[in-house]
């Protein structure tokens, strides 16, 4: 038998991608692959505001865009703490948000306890259910999966008993002010999302804890052997989430004076698809929380935009379902290209 | 490059250089660029080569490790993805699987039960099922079978019997190509060798009784090695003993004690399962010792109950044996992995906290000559060699009291493994008590200053003074030498 292969071509089956290099050539490269996502949104806007000058083009449009999503920027942060220390995927955070936004009209409106500590109390509940979360996955070791649909089919369901299968609404305006005031034009709960992605970012880049919990992320084992306290990042992550899902509760039922527990399971695919779409922006590859909150806000823009054109109804179902997939595809592609 | 029938051809080269790259082209795994040519028995094949014309000509592949299933029974490892299915039903008709794996083992003169599940085999028996599997659907005089890095985890027993069966195969008529680290291995077992570097073929066909270790290594390299078999006598050893373990017991161990001097280096061997192979986690609490005492410096802990991050705290560093799995986060980059174990309480804002992370990074990368010298790219994007630098400086940079080590330098080449035992001579000049679990008897002499075999988790002698491969190796093997030996 022979095997016959050419001088000098058994190596190249698998390039190797070099780090040095041209200078211009791979950062331009870099730069184009980290905010394609940036430039897509900017053609999308243009697009709508040719085909739809006089809805679209409007600081209307943009106050709806940027100032409706505080519920899944909390969420998609709170889902983005628990990806990032390795569970795949807590599929609890909306139905934890949605309890936390009932809570809070039905004490405060039905049950008549002062509004303060019906958040209070809201933002505990959301703490709690993470650590039932954390306690089951971690300690116990069930599946996250299983755990978490579990849980978010459950909380939907005491969520809906305890406004007896309404929405409730009848939160006082003053209240409201806690995510409707107007700052610059935009309600103040943008700025809490602006903010949390913000310190969320650094506290991933800047700090030993941020460094800890990636490679938690990365792997278990290499993590507790330099000592790392991995079970304990992997159930704060957990808490934290219901934590985050807690206070974004709050918020969104003080934004819409109430809340309609039977919604709430509609907020998780949003969450998912930003979640992975951000990993094509900022840091390609990689869970990252502004590219998360570009993400976003790319996806909410797109949407409005088919609504105005007048797809209706529908269309937000057909439009996040499909970025999930080309997402998840992305990401996938993205890692396999970091790997030579 | 051409492997005549009836012959073991060895393939060899430096990591990077393009064997395992070769054999996966090879195995269909990897879809060559254009121009190269594969024929088999005369016939030409076109690549990238498929799973059914592979089965046809004989052309199969023993991967790193053996590349078993541990849960799964034999049967279902030998017959995985040559599953024959019933006319109706579409089900696998496993009375006529069970005689055909039954067969491929008697073949090789094997006594396995077929449903055995692969976990409860001896390390011996999982060889003969890979090597089984490789050879059932070859016709005697026919056929071409690859063994990548195959013996890489068997004891010497396992690998003698490992080699005969392969001996048999080619006696029949069908050639062998073997891959491997081991020089020794392959200037034992081949015929011939061909050699890679750099991706290119450097020496082809090279007879292998005519070749020395020495030219071998100048072929790989490039270069001549310079390895010295000693440690430099300049080390002084400090008196005071870095580390003292006592009465520890593990799952294998049984009461072994061992005490460390400052700049000591001393080796920890026996057969698999002797239980030097658990020594380095027990000591480091990274399994729970189920009892005994160590003392670092100043400090006592009882093993039985301390964590793996008190002693850290003490300064114990493991360097664990499977660099993937425990030692290094691959999809990290270099930075990051490196710095790791010193995070903690470095918080702080922007520049200041990357530069003394880059300092101490490019400090490790230079030191130990991690190439290429770029610490942002992830782990996974560097050659098997550096990625084990990575692993060593992370802990090195540390300057820990006690240094655990195992199987510091398994697959790496030689070029990198020079830098590796440098750096660890050097960790022990430094004042680091290094204690070293492995099988590699000449890397053993070349660093320690004793050596400890252990026998049924027990301490059976104790090697001291000058420490040629051979007396490891004898001490290790062959039984009934007990005590000190002077």
């Amino acid at each position: 038998m022979s095997v016959r292969v050419p001088q000098g071509e058994q190596g190249s089956a698998t390039p190797r991608r070099l780090p040095t290099g041209g200078r211009l050539g791979p950062t331009a490269a870099k730069l184009s692959e980290r905010y394609a996502i940036v430039a897509l949104w900017g053609v999308m806007i243009a697009v709508y505001s040719v085909l739809e000058p006089s809805t679209f083009d409007t600081s209307g449009t943009f106050q709806t865009i940027f100032g409706s999503q505080a519920a899944l920027v909390f969420l998609s942060m709170a889902f983005l703490t628990t990806v990032i220390v390795g569970e795949f995927v807590d599929l609890s955070v909306a139905s934890v948000l949605g309890l936390c936004a009932t809570i809070v009209p039905v004490l405060a409106v039905l049950d008549h306890v002062n509004v303060a500590l019906a958040s209070v109390i809201a933002v505990a509940v959301g703490v709690f259910a993470g650590a039932v979360n954390g306690f089951l996955v971690v300690y116990v070791g069930v599946n996250t999966i299983v755990v978490t649909l579990g849980m978010s089919t459950l909380l939907s369901g005491i969520a809906l008993a305890i406004a007896h299968l309404s929405a409730v609404s009848g939160l006082s305006a003053s209240f409201g002010q806690l995510a409707l005031a107007n700052v610059g034009g935009l309600p103040i709960s943008f700025f809490y999302g602006l903010a949390l992605a913000l310190a969320f970012a650094y506290l991933l880049a800047f700090t030993p804890l941020g460094r800890h919990m990636q490679f938690v992320g990365a792997n278990r084992e290499v993590s507790r052997l330099a000592g790392v306290r991995v079970d304990l990042i992997r159930f704060g992550a957990f808490v934290a989430a219901g934590a985050l899902c807690g206070i974004g509760g709050v918020v969104v039922s003080a934004g819409l004076g109430g809340f309609d527990p039977s919604t709430s399971i509609t907020y998780l695919l949003p969450t998912v698809s930003a979640v992975f779409l951000g990993t094509a922006v900022v840091r390609p590859g990689r869970f990252n929380p502004v590219g998360t909150l570009i993400a976003l806000y790319f996806l909410a823009t797109g949407i409005l935009g088919l609504e105005e054109l007048g797809f209706a109804g529908w269309i937000s179902d057909v439009f996040y379902g499909a970025a999930l997939v080309v997402a998840v595809t992305l990401t996938t592609l993205l890692r396999k290209r970091a790997a030579p | 490059m051409i492997v005549e029938p009836g012959e073991i051809h060895g393939l060899v080269g430096e990591n990077g250089s393009g064997k395992s790259t070769l054999v996966k082209i090879l195995s269909g795994y990897h879809t060559p660029d254009n121009g190269g040519s594969l024929a088999i028995d005369g016939e030409p094949i076109a690549l990238p080569v498929r799973p059914g014309t592979m089965r046809r000509l004989g052309l199969s592949v023993v991967h790193q490790d053996l590349g078993l299933i541990d849960s799964f029974s034999v049967l279902e490892n030998l017959r995985i993805g040559l599953f024959g299915v019933r006319r109706f039903s579409r089900a696998i008709p496993w009375s006529r699987e069970r005689e055909l794996a039954r067969s491929a083992l008697a073949a090789l003169g094997a006594d396995i039960d077929p449903d055995a599940r692969v976990a409860e085999l001896s390390i011996a028996q999982r060889a003969e099922v890979a090597i089984a599997r490789a050879l059932q659907y070859h016709e005697p005089g026919r056929g071409f079978v690859m063994f990548d890095e195959s013996t890489r985890a068997l004891p010497l027993k396992a690998r003698r019997h490992f080699h005969s069966l392969v001996r048999d195969f080619v006696a029949l008529g069908g050639s062998v190509l073997l891959v491997s680290h081991q020089l020794e291995e392959v200037l034992e077992h081949t015929d011939r060798l061909t050699v890679l570097r750099d991706g290119r073929v450097v020496g082809s066909g090279l007879r292998t009784d005519e070749l020395s270790e020495h030219e071998l290594i100048r072929l790989m390299l490039g270069r001549e090695l310079k390895r010295s078999s000693q440690r430099p006598e300049a080390t002084k050893r400090g008196e005071s003993p870095a580390a003292e373990i006592q009465g520890l017991s593990g799952d294998l161990v049984k009461d072994v004690s061992v005490s460390v001097a400052v700049g000591e280096i001393v080796g920890v061997t026996g057969l698999l399962g002797s239980g030097f192979e658990e020594l380095p986690y027990l000591i480091a609490g990274a399994h729970r010792a189920a009892g005994g005492v160590a003392r670092v410096g100043e400090q006592e802990f009882n093993l039985r109950e301390s964590s793996l991050r008190a002693l850290l705290a003490a300064g114990v560093a493991l360097v664990p044996e499977r660099r993937e799995r425990d030692g290094l986060a691959f999809s990290e980059s270099v930075l990051d992995n490196l710095t790791l174990p010193r995070l903690r309480g470095r918080g702080g804002i922007g520049p200041l906290k990357r530069s003394w992370e880059r300092d101490e990074a490019g400090r490790v990368v230079r030191e130990l000559d991690i190439r290429p010298p770029n610490v942002h790219m992830p782990v996974k994007a560097l050659s098997g060699g550096n990625q084990q630098k990575v692993l060593l400086g992370k802990w090195l940079y540390g300057r820990p009291k006690l240094l655990l080590l195992h199987e510091p330098t398994q697959g790496v080449d030689v070029g990198a493994r020079a830098e590796l035992e440098r750096a660890i001579r050097g960790a022990a000049a430094n004042g680091s008590g290094v204690i070293l679990a492995g099988m590699d008897a000449s890397e053993l002499a070349a660093l320690c200053d004793r050596v400890l075999v252990l026998r049924e988790g027990r301490i059976a002698s104790e090697l001291r003074g000058a420490l040629a491969p051979e007396r490891i190796i004898d001490a290790v093997y062959l039984e009934g030498r007990e005590g000190v030996i002077p």
